[in-house]
């Protein structure tokens, strides 16, 4: 499953690594656009299999930020 | 002597057009898990209250000087009830001949329109199929071709000024169909059902070379976020719950004042706490809006718009001690709130909608300006932009703008229009100014930055002095924002402003000068 940016910014925090468990609802990555810093959320529970970007990285909407396999 | 036989035939007649396409057509439409149009009718209006007109409309075949066949027309029109109140609903009948015109009676189409139109009346247009678009089929049968024109289309341009126009997309909506259904104020589509696209697969294949299915083309992935339509339905049912919904808010026409005794147990004075909170300390951090708007307005009362269509901007309906209002508010958590085209589009269209209908629109501002950089450019955000604050400017109609957290540039300074009650209330949480601080302070102090010895000392020098500056109390000491409130008086405050503000709506009520356009 893709979780992917709905706006365009840049990468302010990875909240996960690759293998880490997690729920439906938890933050995941923090966004920042507009000077806000945007959570992003986990749709489903599952596993991290792919972080694809790191603070700093410039993001556009649509682009996949990283990868869960859900349970 | 009577008519009684004459009776009799119109019964026989009117129970023939009741079988609509037919019982085979109807299971098959039934297995498709859609509806047919008669039961649509009946699951919106209230219990017994159809009426219908043109119901002997449609194709009838003869032996012998009588009746041995009849096909209705594919479309089913009359008055009911909603919630008690009268109203025109239209609706096509896909298992006549798929809605197509060659089993149209297009006067019947028309006439659904000039009903709403001369009567006053709000209009629901279920829509399914092509709605009496042509076909090359009945230009065939014809033996000529016609320039076209959107029958009734007067009439459909001239009722969005006048009377509240629902549609819902319940089937694969194309061409005109797909017009009718964009054209009214509030357009829902049914997931899974429903599609809706200016034209189908086989033609978009044959000429654009896309070769995608009708879902792929036009179904509610596309469209929830299209601006094509403000809605998603669940199901037949939701949309008819939906439209209902939609239409309590609302006058039966644009010279009749908003529904304002909605029954409400729920206190005008009520003081939720939560609001004490609800807006972070921490500048960046963002928050949930739709908690603040259940604090703030009667409870279960607010009816989101195109929730998911430049979903940095909330627009709804709800109430405040029974009585209708718009509401516009932001959500910080899409892409930190700001302004996008489609959600100044969608703004515009709202202001315009509850200045035709006389609703007073409460404007909870926390606006970091319109979107910046090269997609917003290359979209076009300026012009967006400025349509926004020009409706918000031509609105007729009391606005109340109670300032949350951020009021920046020349999106939140159109926020507020220059008619009518213009009250204005700040939380402490209020931050405001023509540019952000941070940011500002490397354009505006450059030079002395460039020169100092120590330029973050400097930096955080001049930090600490515009913290001070920047304080609503401030503003507040130059009467440059009238009231800070806390925000806990929120929803007492505006449940008196309500009652203000509808004092003023008599003298508002008729047309606009400005009828809305779809």
């Amino acid at each position: 499953m893709e979780i992917k940016a709905d706006l365009n910014g840049t990468v302010f925090k990875v909240l996960v690594r690759e293998g880490d468990a997690t729920a439906s609802g938890d933050e995941v990555m923090i966004l920042e656009s507009m000077k806000m810093e945007i959570p992003v959320e986990a749709p489903a529970a599952g596993r991290v299999t792919r972080v694809l970007v790191k603070p700093g990285d410039s993001i556009v909407d649509g682009q996949v930020l990283l990868e869960i396999d859900p349970t | 002597m009577t008519w009684l036989p004459e009776i009799d035939e119109l019964h026989r007649r009117e129970d023939l057009a009741r079988q609509m396409g037919g019982a085979e057509k109807v299971a098959k439409h039934h297995a498709q898990g859609r509806l047919a149009v008669r039961e649509r009718i009946n699951l919106l209006l209230d219990a017994d209250t159809f009426h219908e007109t043109g119901a002997l409309a449609g194709k009838a075949t003869y032996e012998g000087g009588k009746l041995t066949a009849f096909q209705p027309a594919n479309f089913v029109l009359g008055t009911g009830k909603i919630e008690g109140r009268k109203v025109v609903v239209a609706g096509d009948d896909f298992t006549v001949r798929g809605g197509a015109a060659d089993a149209a009676i297009m006067g019947k189409q028309v006439y659904a329109e000039k009903m709403a139109h001369d009567l006053l009346l709000p209009l629901v247009r279920l829509v399914d199929g092509t709605g009496g678009g042509g076909s090359v089929k009945s230009l065939d049968d014809m033996g000529y071709t016609y320039v076209p024109y959107n029958p009734g289309w007067d009439y459909v341009v001239a009722n969005l000024g006048r009377v509240p126009v629902v549609a819902a997309a319940l089937g694969s909506t194309a061409g005109l169909g797909a017009a009718r259904l964009a054209a009214a104020h509030f357009s829902i589509m049914v997931a899974q059902t429903s599609q809706l696209f200016v034209a189908g697969p086989p033609v978009v294949r044959y000429g654009m070379g896309q070769d995608l299915s009708k879902e792929e083309l036009g179904g509610v992935a596309v469209h929830r976020s299209s601006g094509a339509v403000d809605n998603i339905a669940s199901s037949e049912e939701d949309a008819f719950r939906q439209i209902r919904r939609f239409l309590s808010y609302l006058p039966r026409s644009a010279w009749e004042l908003p529904p304002m005794n909605a029954t409400s147990e729920d206190d005008p004075g009520r003081r939720e706490e939560s609001l004490l909170s609800a807006i972070p300390r921490n500048r960046r951090r963002v928050y949930k809006i739709r908690p603040i708007l259940d604090a703030i307005f009667d409870a279960g009362s607010v009816f989101e718009m195109g929730r998911e269509v430049g979903g940095a901007t909330v627009t709804a309906f709800a109430r405040l001690d029974g009585c209708s209002v718009g509401v516009l508010a932001p959500d910080p958590y899409v892409g930190g709130g700001g302004l996008s085209a489609l959600g100044a589009d969608k703004l515009a269209r709202f202001v315009d909608l509850c200045g035709t209908f006389h609703l007073p629109v409460v404007n909870l501002v926390d606006q970091p300006g319109l979107v910046i950089g090269l997609d917003a450019e290359r979209g076009g955000a300026i012009r967006h932009g400025v349509r926004a604050i020009a409706a918000v400017y031509q609105a007729r109609i009391p606005m109340v703008e109670v300032i949350l957290r951020r009021v920046f540039g020349v999106g939140g300074a159109g926020m507020t229009n220059a008619h009518g009650l213009n009250l204005r209330y700040a939380w402490p949480s209020g931050d405001w100014g023509s540019l952000p601080v941070e940011g500002g302070i490397e354009v505006a102090f450059r030079r002395d930055l460039e020169a100092s010895d120590d330029p973050a000392g400097m930096r955080e020098e001049i930090l600490a002095r515009m913290e001070g500056v920047r304080s609503p109390f401030r503003t507040a000491e130059a009467f440059g924002i009238e009231e800070i409130i806390d925000p806990r008086d929120t929803r007492p405050l505006l449940c008196e402003w309500v009652h203000d503000a509808y004092r003023l709506l008599p003298s508002l009520l008729g047309p606009w000068s400005h009828a809305m356009r779809p």
